[in-house]
């Protein structure tokens, strides 16, 4: 099945209209281990590096891609409209301006756009994206996110690596989905005998950037902590709830993207929180790893805010900042020890 | 009981030698490339001066950003809870802790037990780090341990607003071209660290007394800088540069 791009800082993009449309989604991650250079020509080096790097994706790739379609995003991507549009090359470039609110207005205007996104897709593609399809897609979704969860559970009690955790959520925004329903359903029997939580390892929740290459993982694996919830565009926020199968099945994707966690480019900042609290109680976590990629700045603002309420719960939270790199930064890891150290 | 604790920084690593929870022993010399190679050195030259065999000390812990080169430690505790113990140690009601070391500073928050419960450190940039103040002091070609008495004879401290150590060189740069005195930039360049540190002290509440340990506390300049900023006289132990290897040799006997 051929590859439809998106470009998305949280979790906005609906993957089951472009699956409706007969494409496989594939989420742009960029990649950290190739130089940014190519994007640096376009934009200033001080912008997020994921975000630079993505470009850099996008120029290389694009033709493995039948078009890509961006979501609104954070002010650092979507004011990146226009450079992709003059430097990606692809016969179909589309920008979904999601809400940053979910109140009433917000959910019109958010059906409106995904209309038009269905209306924009056929005529370039000679498609046809019924209600049924739009269904079928759905329940795909929700069967991934069903198997997600069952899998996310099983870090708190198992001896589930970081950063095998990781490799599952990028598998699920890249891969064919039916690929992926296999992946799922084979790690979960390997999950399942898997010995117990090891008790040198420390469980902690894990916030902030979206985390989407695996040496951030393997840092936290370093200092012995293990991310066992999380409100991450590749974890829990892609998860978390399912669609509605009832429901017309543009009105439950508006719908399902009110409930999920939200992301910090979304207001009010209280709902993001709600969630974490929510984590909090449901899972037994002896502290929060709130880490933020430089110049990542819907993070950067929500920051204190956050932190402060989350310390309120009593938790002890530690923030680190760090660098767009693949290698392991020791610096990091050493400080995330100190905190192991305090919790 | 004979414990060692070495603290290997950026920078310098540091040894200290406690015997029945008394300090008997204190040295430093620069980290440099090789690692275990410094570390080795100033233990060997520990075990002579004090007299000792390598058979007589109990427990080692290692601390500071090169401790696991240190293979023969008993136990690897990070730099916090060795600074921590070690400004309790000389001030035994110590509630916070400010840190300026050659890569990084942080602060330290501890309990009524004397006990960590919270920290912050700078962010991954030199900036309000002992490297800042080398960078500066190399700008304005003086002695870094020259900065105090220079900062003193300020009339009118200049305001650094760059918190990027490459932005504030040339910032520096730009003063100097316009005539301003060296006295008030080195003032200038305390205050914006103070600053930075007082920002940091705040996200995790700052509670009194407060102990400044590292190197850079021998620097009465930024000590006063910082006072002024916290509204808060500073507690500097006689050997500030060596509390995490004080600490580290504290927490090896527990
Ligand atoms: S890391 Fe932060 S700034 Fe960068 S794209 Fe994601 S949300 Fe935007």
């Amino acid at each position: 099945m051929k590859k439809f791009a998106y470009y998305d800082t949280g979790h906005e993009f609906p993957e089951e209209i472009v699956m409706a449309a007969g494409f496989t989604p594939y989420k742009i991650l960029g990649d950290v281990n190739a130089p940014n250079d190519p994007a640096d020509r376009y934009i200033h080096h001080y912008i997020c590096p994921f975000s630079r790097s993505c470009l850099t994706e996008g120029m290389a790739k694009s033709h493995e891609w039948v078009g890509i379609a961006f979501c609104h995003g954070c002010d650092t991507t979507n004011n990146q409209y226009d450079i992709w549009k003059r430097h990606v090359k692809t016969d179909f470039l589309y920008w979904i301006n999601t809400p940053a609110k979910n109140d009433a207005t917000a959910m019109t205007y958010h059906e409106h756009e995904l209309r038009r996104f269905i209306a924009h897709l056929e005529t370039h593609f000679k498609v046809t994206v019924t209600d049924d399809k739009l269904k079928a897609a759905i329940q795909t979704s929700n069967r991934i996110k069903r198997l997600m969860r069952e899998l996310s559970a099983l870090r708190a009690t198992k001896d589930i690596s970081n950063t095998s955790y990781h490799d599952l959520t990028r598998k699920c925004v890249q891969m064919e989905k039916n690929e992926v329903i296999a992946e799922l359903e084979a790690a979960r029997e390997r999950w399942r005998n898997q010995p117990p939580f090891p008790p040198d390892r420390i469980p902690v929740l894990l916030t902030g950037s979206d985390i989407t290459y695996g040496a951030v993982m393997e840092i936290l694996e370093a200092a012995r902590l293990r991310a066992v919830r999380d409100d991450l565009s590749l974890g829990e926020r892609y998860f978390a709830e399912t669609i509605d199968e009832t429901i017309d099945p543009v009105k439950a994707l508006v719908a399902y993207h009110t409930r999920i966690p939200q992301p910090p480019t979304r207001i009010p900042f209280e709902r993001r929180l709600e969630f974490l609290k929510k984590c909090l109680w449901e899972t037994p976590v002896s502290g929060v790893v709130y880490q933020i990629l430089k110049f990542c700045e819907p993070h950067g603002l929500d920051l204190p805010f956050m932190t402060g309420e989350l310390k309120k719960t009593g938790k002890k939270v530690i923030v680190i900042e760090r660098e767009y790199t693949p290698t392991m930064d020791q610096q990091l890891v050493s400080r995330l020890e100190s905190f192991r150290e305090i919790l | 009981m004979i414990t060692v604790g070495i603290d290997i920084g950026s920078i310098t690593t540091k040894i200290a030698m406690m015997e029945n929870k008394k300090l008997v022993y204190t040295d430093l010399s620069l980290s440099g490339y090789d690692m275990t190679a410094a570390w080795k050195t100033i233990y060997e030259k520990m075990l002579q001066k004090t007299g000792r065999n390598e058979t007589a000390v109990d427990a080692i812990v290692s601390t500071g950003y090169g401790r696991a080169n240190v293979k023969i430690a008993t136990r690897q505790i990070t730099e916090i809870s060795c600074h921590a113990a070690g400004a309790r140690h000389f001030f035994p009601d110590v509630k916070a802790v400010i840190d300026i070391g050659g890569q990084d500073s942080k602060c330290i928050k501890m309990d009524d037990r004397g006990d960590v419960v919270d920290f912050v450190m700078n962010d991954k940039c030199a900036a309000g780090t002992g490297r800042f103040l080398e960078v500066m002091a190399r700008a304005l070609h003086v002695e870094i341990g020259d900065f105090a008495v220079m900062s003193k004879k300020a009339k009118k401290p200049v305001t650094i607003s760059s918190m990027c150590t490459v932005f504030a060189e040339s910032e520096v740069i730009s003063m100097i071209a316009t005539g301003e005195s060296r006295e008030n930039i080195i003032a200038g360049i305390h205050d914006s660290i103070a600053s930075r540190m007082v920002s940091m002290m705040n996200r995790t509440g700052i509670e009194k007394p407060v102990v400044m340990t590292g190197g850079v506390s021998k620097n009465s300049g930024m000590r006063s800088a910082i006072e002024k900023r916290f509204g808060v006289k500073l507690g500097v132990p006689d050997e500030a540069q060596v509390c995490g290897a004080i600490g580290a040799a504290i927490l090896a006997s527990r």
